[in-house]
């Protein structure tokens, strides 16, 4: 009746079975144990379930010495795009065929190199890139997810004593898992933005960075290691942060009205009284397809609701129907008159 | 043998294991009751499971958790006295708990990989040798310079420590993570 008790005898077939020293006589008796009580069965099906988990330690051991036992806490995790996966008793593939698996991987990778197909940057297992008009979703090792925009990518270098994620291009937005003793480090546009746990995007602009804080605190610090640095900046969540080359402008908004910037994740552009000048460089974001305003008159037309970003056509019949603006489609593009 | 049922019961049963003891801790007057407890309810569901497999697992499971602890708590009204939970608590609807969520690969494995680092300096060592590098028991006696028993002893070990920490155990920590999940989730949906 006692579980602990099972559980332990259980343990000790298990592992005997395990060593190698194991007869038929050692079968029955064990067939006959499991025999005598269903809790005996069942105790041998959670042992043993929970150790052929186990052999997916095999994964990180990688890079390690043979025979030599690392210090708790070095593992090697890499990251990886978020893959579902049944739960629980799955056995996975056998080490033999993810041997395999991992030399046609090879191969394959290989056979690109050689076509000549510059995909090699993406193949960088620390750099996400997304697509034009794509978002993507990662989920790194630490339990942290990193939502790309379009067009953006980011390289990862993470160490003992930091996470840091550095952003090359475009925008992403941040859920960190809270870890004290690894801080998390984006660093964009000459900036390193801090954050312990915390929701907030970043937007790498072509003359400043943009930081969103949706939820808990980030700081924002100057990258360069000059002499005189400038103090840090900490942003609380509803924060909308700009740091140019002069210093830091920070917006305190509520955190709905920071959301507001975050809602590329769903796909859609929020526009907020945004001048339309801004407007169409933030749809041309996620188009091949370009706008382009010919007459500054309209540039400063003011606008608002929200928008599907790949929906270049609605947001022009929008304007061309509340706005003196007539659009002319040139093919590749589509100019923006006054009317 | 029934190599299926017991497929089976590892796959749609045990995989709700932490929530089930998460379940069972929060309802439950006594914590020391809980293993015991935990036991019994999978008896009873492999059993029935034998005759017939239940087309809701995760609902079976936990109809099953319910109805044994209505009845114990009927026959000794003792308890009953200054429970932690009473009997309505006990009927909280299963996906109220936590929406069902399937972990990543990468979740899973930095659950085994802590489970595995808490593990004793010893017990660890002979663990690795064991499961990381797929040595036999042999192997690692020869290059630990132990006896072989002492190593069949640290396997046995592991392996319940492990269990505790990535089945029931994992009931512990993961609350705060899956509410964070849940709120997430309704984010996006």
């Amino acid at each position: 009746m006692d579980s602990a008790h099972i559980e332990r005898e259980a343990s000790h077939w298990l592992a005997k079975r395990d060593s190698g020293a194991w007869g038929t006589d050692d079968e029955q008796a064990f067939a006959a144990w499991q025999q005598q009580s269903t809790a005996h069965r069942i105790a041998v099906i959670r042992l043993q379930t929970v150790w052929q988990r186990a052999d997916r330690l095999q994964a990180l051991g990688a890079g390690v010495p043979r025979g030599e036992v690392p210090a708790p806490g070095t593992w090697r995790f890499s990251p990886t795009f978020e893959r579902e996966n049944s739960v629980a008793a799955s056995d996975g593939p056998r080490p033999r065929v993810r041997l395999m698996v991992a030399i046609a991987a090879a191969v394959l990778l290989l056979a690109l190199a050689t076509l000549g197909i510059g995909y090699l940057r993406l193949h960088d297992p620390n750099t996400y890139r997304s697509q034009l008009g794509a978002i993507e979703i990662v989920s790194l090792a630490d339990g942290t997810r990193v939502t790309l925009n379009t067009n953006s990518a980011v390289h990862l270098a993470f160490s003992a004593a930091q996470r840091r994620v550095d952003l090359i291009d475009g925008e992403a937005f941040f859920e960190v898992a809270k870890d004290p003793r690894r801080p998390f480090v984006v660093s964009a546009g000459g900036r390193l933005i801090i954050a312990v746990g915390t929701k907030f995007s970043v937007l790498r602009g072509a003359s400043e960075t943009r930081v969103v804080v949706t939820e808990g605190r980030v700081k924002v610090e100057e990258a360069s290691g000059s002499v005189i640095s400038a103090p840090s900046t900490e942003l609380a969540a509803g924060s909308i942060a700009r740091a140019g080359s002069a210093g830091v402008l920070i917006n305190h908004a509520t955190v709905a009205e920071a959301e507001t910037y975050t809602s590329w994740r769903a796909g859609y552009i929020a526009l907020r009284d945004t001048e339309l000048a801004d407007a169409v460089a933030e749809f041309n974001r996620y188009n091949r397809k370009q706008l382009v305003i010919a007459d500054a008159s309209i540039a400063r037309i003011r606008i608002g609701g929200n928008l599907r970003a790949q929906n270049v056509d609605a947001f022009v019949r929008v304007l061309e129907e509340g706005f003196p603006v007539r659009a002319e489609d040139e093919g590749d593009r589509i100019v923006l008159h006054a009317r | 043998m029934d190599d299926t049922l017991e497929n089976w019961f590892a796959r749609e049963i045990l995989a709700h294991e932490p929530m089930l003891v998460r379940y069972l801790l929060r309802v439950w007057p006594n914590r020391d009751e809980v293993p015991d407890l935990r036991q019994e309810i999978y008896v009873k569901v492999f059993e029935s499971a034998q005759q017939v497999r239940p087309t809701l697992p995760k609902a079976f499971l936990f109809a099953t958790a319910r109805n044994l602890m209505t009845d114990r708590l009927r026959r000794s009204r003792i308890i009953f006295i200054g429970a932690r939970g009473d009997l309505d608590d006990l009927n909280v609807l299963v996906d109220e708990l936590s929406p069902e969520h399937r972990t990543t690969n990468i979740q899973e494995l930095q659950r085994l990989a802590q489970a595995f680092d808490d593990l004793p300096p010893q017990c660890r060592a002979v663990m690795w040798l064991r499961k990381v590098e797929q040595m036999s028991q042999k192997e690692v006696a020869a290059r630990l310079g132990v006896q072989e028993k002492a190593i069949e002893k640290q396997v046995a070990r592991g392996m319940r420590l492990l269990t505790a920490a990535l089945l029931a155990g994992a009931a512990a920590g993961e609350s705060d993570r899956e509410a964070t999940k849940s709120a997430r989730g309704r984010e996006h949906g």
